[in-house]
């Protein structure tokens, strides 16, 4: 069963009195383990989508299903749960808590639930997570005393900290240079073939694209292209 | 619970000049409160020692009888029921004094002068004899004669007599005959009070010869208790052990009381004129608070007064709270926006604004708290070389500061309310951001 499915969603934001369509009726479905990418130009509705997966926004018509659940009609007090059960997230801008280090920012989302984990066991998972993403050097540093790549390193410690079903990334590589972009993508991939969590992360740079075995291409609100590459053929059918 | 708490705690350290203003702010109220409370309270202190000092004790005790000739005089015989209430509470009782008083004319060649004078039991007040600062003369003729008198210097000097020399004395006997004596003055004592309430000191047998009473008789039972904090339930005690049956059926209340500069706690003269007669002696049991109750009252008005103001402070730091928490939120957005994909809930969001708030307060609670420890510490060292007037508010000369824990307790809940009422909006507003609208918020 796909993880994250899409029919025929559409979203219409209205600013003032002019609408704009951001997504026209778009049906996709993403599968467990996938590590997706949806790509197009600015303005193509890339955020938007990620943003109703994440449900952290609705569409205006249509439906969303994350791991089986329907999103629509869904009070704010249950899309939160669902947000902290199934989903992670990482940002173009980082958005660490400027006021937590490195360990706390990790140690965050796993705090906000009702049942959580015993103090020994977070200790022990959030060490192997800063480990994973090689910033055991700087568990006890705060935000501002990291460069860019560093903070976003920390970022995808933080949204794998809850074992969550799928990481959202939207345009994780933008603020960041070409070199340090393309290791963060490699984290990213590497961290979902080593826990098997699937990566929606969304992009407009092709070479990043490259990596994904999943591209969705987006055009003013559209799918124009849906393709998937097989692991065992290595390339895109 | 935990986690907010952190945030908010951590929060407050982000901006410090902006926390250190709104702390500051609080801080100031606080210790304007603070010391208004600490002052007045432990003026209260001061002007009850004070007047127990020059009223001789903490629970007074009349008596009032009827004359065969339908007189109402004020005395005390020798009762059984009274020494044995004074014995069944000798644990609670620090010291007792029993004696007579008038109020003569002392008279030397052409001065006169008024003066309020105590007749004592010299035997059963050893340390009244310790205590007195003979200026002139000895106290050493007390126990051979009984017609001596010790007077104030002042007083002394005023009617140009010389211990050793006689005065004559003239009052009213209880049932209103005039009588005149000589006394001889065997010594002069220094005016301890400063307030010009020292008295002259005579045998109460003499005395007790000039106002027409036995020997073993007396006016007033003044009482020291051991703890002050228990003297209203020791003087009921006595009240009620005193009470004869006949005055059962009759008001409960506790009596009026009149303090009158001669220090005297009460004026028989002010009993209500349609008063029945009665059989035998009547007590009145007066305690210190009675008396103390009217400038309780003046200390509660100013007290009162103080809170309207502290709260007008904390009205105005409000506004000041609430504007910046609401600038916090926007500077914040993508912050709340954050948290908030990752599963905070709204009143988690909540929570740690409002947590934010009473950090703040109790820190401004806390430094005024500190402050006015430290300004009470100064200021209650220095010695006032005050007018005698005001000598009535100190202790020994100095402005002494009691602050009742009540107050304290009341003070920074007022505070901590006020801050979450200043919060509560822009808390409440950053919880129903949208996460969306708030992780696409370019601040
Ligand atoms: N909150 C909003 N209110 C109104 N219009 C919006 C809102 N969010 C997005 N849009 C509009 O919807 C369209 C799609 O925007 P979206 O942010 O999804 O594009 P994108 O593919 O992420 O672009 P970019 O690569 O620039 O991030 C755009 O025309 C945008 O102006
Ligand atoms: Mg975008």
């Amino acid at each position: 069963m796909a993880i994250v499915e899409l029919e025929n969603v559409k979203k219409v934001y209205t600013l003032g009195k002019a609408e704009v369509h951001a997504v026209r009726g778009v049906s996709f479905s993403i599968e467990k383990g996938d590590f997706a990418s949806i790509v197009g130009p600015s303005g193509s509705g890339k955020s938007t989508i990620l943003n109703l997966i994440g449900c952290i926004d609705q569409p205006t018509e249509g439906v969303v299903s994350i791991n089986g659940t329907r999103t629509e009609g869904l009070k704010d007090k249950a899309l939160t749960t669902l947000r902290h059960e199934t989903l992670g997230f990482i940002f173009q801008s980082f958005n660490l808590i400027p006021v937590l280090n490195v360990y706390e920012n990790i140690e965050f989302p796993l705090l906000l639930g009702k049942n959580r984990p015993g103090k020994k066991g977070i200790k022990e998972w959030i060490e192997f997570l800063v480990e994973a993403v090689g910033l055991a050097d700087h568990m006890h540093h705060k935000s501002n005393e990291l460069s860019g790549g560093q903070r976003q390193r920390v970022a995808i410690a933080r949204a794998l900290a809850t074992k969550p079903e799928i990481v959202l990334a939207d345009e994780p590589t933008a603020n960041l240079d070409s070199k340090t972009g393309q290791s963060i993508i490699e984290l990213m991939k590497k961290m979902n073939s080593e826990l098997n969590t699937t990566f929606i992360f969304s992009t407009h740079d092709r070479t990043i694209m490259e990596i994904a075995d999943h591209v969705i291409e987006l055009l003013d609100g559209l799918i124009v292209e849906d393709s998937k590459r097989s692991v065992e053929a290595g390339s895109i059918s | 619970m935990f986690l907010t708490m952190k945030v908010a705690f951590r929060n407050i350290s982000r901006q410090k000049k902006r926390s250190f203003l709104l702390a500051g702010a609080i801080a100031f109220g606080m210790l304007a409160i603070t010391l208004m409370n600490a002052l007045t309270g432990g003026a209260v202190v001061n002007i009850r020692d004070n007047f127990s000092h020059a009223l001789g004790g903490h629970v007074f005790i009349t008596g009032r009888e009827w004359t065969d000739a339908g007189q109402m005089i004020m005395k005390i015989r020798p009762d059984v029921n009274l020494d044995r209430l004074l014995e069944d509470n000798a644990s609670q009782i620090e010291a007792f004094t029993k004696r007579s008083q008038a109020m003569p004319s002392l008279i030397f060649g052409s001065q006169q002068t008024m003066h309020i004078v105590y007749g004592v039991d010299f035997a059963e007040e050893d340390k009244l004899l310790d205590s007195l600062v003979v200026t002139e003369g000895s106290l050493d003729e007390l126990g051979a004669n009984d017609d001596v008198i010790i007077l104030p210097q002042p007083v002394g000097e005023r009617l140009g007599v010389e211990v050793g020399e006689t005065i004559l004395i003239r009052l009213e006997t209880l049932t209103g005959q005039q009588n005149v004596d000589e006394v001889k003055v065997a010594a002069f004592i220094k005016d301890q009070e400063e307030l010009g309430l020292s008295a002259a000191y005579t045998s109460r047998s003499y005395l007790n010869t000039l106002l027409g009473m036995d020997p073993h008789e007396y006016q007033i039972l003044n009482m020291f208790v051991t703890d002050l904090d228990l003297v209203d339930g020791f003087a009921k005690t006595f009240r009620e052990g005193l009470r004869t049956s006949e005055e059962e059926g009759e008001k409960d209340d506790e009596p009026e009381v009149t303090v009158t500069v001669a220090g005297v706690p009460m004026d028989p003269m002010t009993e209500p004129e349609e008063i029945t007669r009665w059989e035998g002696t009547r007590y009145q049991v007066m305690n210190i608070n009675q008396i103390m109750e009217a400038v309780e009252l003046i200390v509660g008005v100013l007290n009162q007064v103080g809170l309207v103001i502290f709260l007008i402070l904390l009205v105005v730091t409000m506004v000041g709270i609430t504007n910046t928490f609401r600038m916090m939120m926007i500077e914040r957005t993508k912050e709340i926006g954050t948290m908030r994909a990752f599963g905070m809930h709204q009143k988690q969001v909540k929570r740690i604004f409002l947590w934010e708030a009473v950090f703040l307060g109790l820190l401004g609670c806390l430094a005024g708290l500190v402050l006015s420890g430290l300004i009470a510490l100064v200021v209650g060292s220095i010695s006032l070389n005050a007018d005698p007037s005001l000598q009535f508010f100190l202790n020994n000369g100095k402005i002494t500061f009691r602050l009742p824990i009540g107050s304290v307790i009341l003070n920074t809940s007022l505070v901590v309310f006020t801050s979450l009422l200043a919060a509560y909006w822009p808390a409440r507003a950053a919880a129903k951001m949208s996460p969306m609208k708030a992780l696409s918020s370019h601040t």
